[in-house]
């Protein structure tokens, strides 16, 4: 049906493109090693002249205005708990709501899933002001508790719960467990690639956040990774583009990597939840 | 049993208590707590807020207020951005999916992976890398236009091109999402349909048109409908780029109401806005869903 030309051809295409969307963090990575001063000089040098190391040193030495470890720090811890605090109450609520005799059941299901209508941007201010009052700006707290309330992965479980068959869940009842044990042994176990994808999503979603960590941190040192890279272009690194390439091959090296890794059962996670 | 029925839906409701709880103080709470804001003269440093009814909301909408220039240009620009950015991140979205799904099995993984790392990268980074390659005098992309002969563009600085970088940033960041997105959905059009497609001696276009994209349309409205509400909270791309320039004209609406909320620190202002950006939200959202719904029947 398709002939070996059109098959070179669209491979030459995926070629150019591919060049597109790598190129950019290439000339990064490659311009991280140069001096500020070769940086900022007009000319097509992909190469440094100079190769240097010095930009990283700089980012690392935590000479006080980039403690990049702190905010790399900041950036996972609160992705990581804020996820696992997600996965919990989420997991739960799902199974409860999808197989337990929970009263209000059908009231819940409709508010929880009306919810995923609101936009965030309603939430935003008066929940600046509760954190602010309850004196918890500026804490690992307000970046971290926020998402939990996100009813997406509440919706993701409950329908996948509702289609698992009830005969495994039986069979353990009739084994005297109860619910407890028969949500821990049996039903996690097999919802193990909804939460995965749940998990991804729900990381990324933190890690990637901007506007939330940029309003509700001010000190240096609370800053998160992507918050912290933003201060610094828009203050003492303005006009020190090789800094701040340093600064942003740190924070990305590792994100990338990761991705690459996770991705595949990110896709497989999609494919199954029937996201669609 | 029905003794213990009680006990049994007490313990059912342990299950649903921990998420309830954070439901309805970072969600229920705040709505309520936002439109009680709204309906406030809150001024962010004095203690006392007035109550004044609808009055920010009438601000809103009286031309003579700061306040009226403030939402409205601001909604025209995210506007803008939605109705620049949308389009492509769904048509390029599908392209790149078959583009994909085109080539030999051993590639497919791998590009697939190629075009979805920047969705890796964060916000702050994405504008860095662009700022520098979009840069009038020494970014890379104005050195080369010359070379092919064209003039060195103000990126960032004229317009339209500060829409066109930011769209650009946008799609280079996002797309990938939308892809893997529309490979999922690709793979599950039946081959029969194909098959069948083929018998009749359809073409290759005529087989995408009256086959795959029949058979992908609800993934479409979900990759329309989310691409939509993200570009209407576009707020780092802008922030961090343009800083909302030339003059204000990236200036979207997402910082208009952060500036009113912390630099001029008047909340009740700032969360009427927020109310009336997030019910054009809803609408348009709606809208969309009633309108690619009444188009299968």
């Amino acid at each position: 049906m398709k002939s070996k030309g059109f098959k070179l051809f669209m491979v030459a295409v995926a070629i150019i493109i591919g060049l597109i969307f790598i190129l950019p963090i290439v000339w990064m990575l490659l311009t991280s090693f140069k001096t500020d001063q070769e940086a900022f000089t007009a000319g097509l040098k992909w190469l440094p002249k100079v190769f240097t190391v010095e930009n990283y040193q700089y980012a690392f030495s935590g000479n006080g205005d980039t403690p990049v470890l702190q905010w790399m720090g900041n950036s996972l811890f609160v992705g990581i708990v804020g996820t696992l605090i997600v996965l919990t109450v989420d997991t739960l609520a799902a199974y409860g709501l999808a197989r337990l005799d929970v009263p209000f059941k059908k009231a819940l299901v409709s508010l929880f899933i009306g919810s995923l209508m609101i936009p965030w941007v309603i939430t935003f201010l008066p929940l600046y002001m509760e954190f602010s009052k309850a004196g918890l700006l500026d804490t690992y707290a307000v970046l971290i508790l926020p998402y939990s309330a996100n009813a997406f992965g509440v919706f993701l479980l409950y329908q996948y719960f509702r289609n698992f068959p009830k005969e495994l869940e039986e069979a353990a009842f009739l084994d005297g467990a109860n619910k407890w044990q028969v949500f821990v042994k049996v039903v996690l176990p097999s919802a193990r690639p909804v939460i995965w994808t749940l998990a991804i999503f729900t990381f990324m979603g933190i890690y990637n956040d901007f506007l939330w960590p940029l309003v509700t941190t001010s000190s240096l040192d609370m800053r998160t990774i992507t918050t912290g890279i933003a201060v610094m272009q828009q203050g003492s690194f303005v006009s020190s583009p090789a800094k701040l390439m340093a600064l942003t091959s740190i924070a990305t090296i590792p994100a990338v990597l990761l991705f690459i890794v996770g991705q595949r059962s990110f896709i497989k996670g999609v494919n199954q939840t029937g996201i669609k | 049993m029905n003794r213990t029925s009680w006990k049994s839906k007490l313990t059912s409701s342990l299950f649903v208590l921990p998420y309830l709880i954070l439901f309805t103080v970072f969600l229920f709470i705040p709505i309520v707590y936002g439109a009680w804001m709204s309906l406030h003269n809150w001024d962010l440093l004095n203690p006392v807020h007035e109550f004044v009814g609808f009055k920010n909301y009438a601000k809103i909408f009286d031309s003579n207020s700061y306040l009226n220039n403030l939402f409205f240009d601001g909604l025209k620009n995210t506007l803008q951005f939605v109705v620049y950015s949308v389009p492509l991140l769904v048509v390029v979205g599908l392209a790149l999916a078959l583009l994909v799904n085109s080539l030999p099995n051993r590639l497919k993984g791998f590009f697939r992976t190629v075009y979805f790392i920047p969705y890796a990268v964060s916000v702050s980074v994405v504008a860095i890398i662009w700022l520098w390659l979009l840069d009038t005098n020494s970014g890379l992309i104005n050195q080369y236009l010359p070379k092919l002969g064209l003039e060195a563009i103000p990126w960032l600085t004229d317009m339209p091109w500060a829409w066109v970088s930011l769209v650009l940033a946008t799609l280079w960041w996002t797309i990938g999402f939308n892809m893997v997105i529309f490979i999922n959905a690709l793979n599950d059009v039946s081959e029969e349909l194909y098959e069948a497609g083929s018998l009749d001696g359809a073409n290759r276009w005529q087989r995408f048109w009256h086959i795959t994209l029949p058979s992908i349309k609800p993934t479409m409205l979900f990759v329309l409908i989310t691409s939509t509400i993200a570009s209407f909270n576009i707020y780092g791309q802008p922030f961090l780029m343009t800083r909302g320039g030339p003059g204000s004209s990236t200036k979207v609406l997402l910082m208009n109401i952060v500036d009113e909320a912390f630099d001029q620190r008047q909340l009740g202002n700032a969360a009427a806005m927020s109310l009336m950006m997030a019910l054009i939200m809803i609408v348009i959202s709606i809208v969309q869903f009633k309108v690619t719904k009444n188009k299968e029947d």
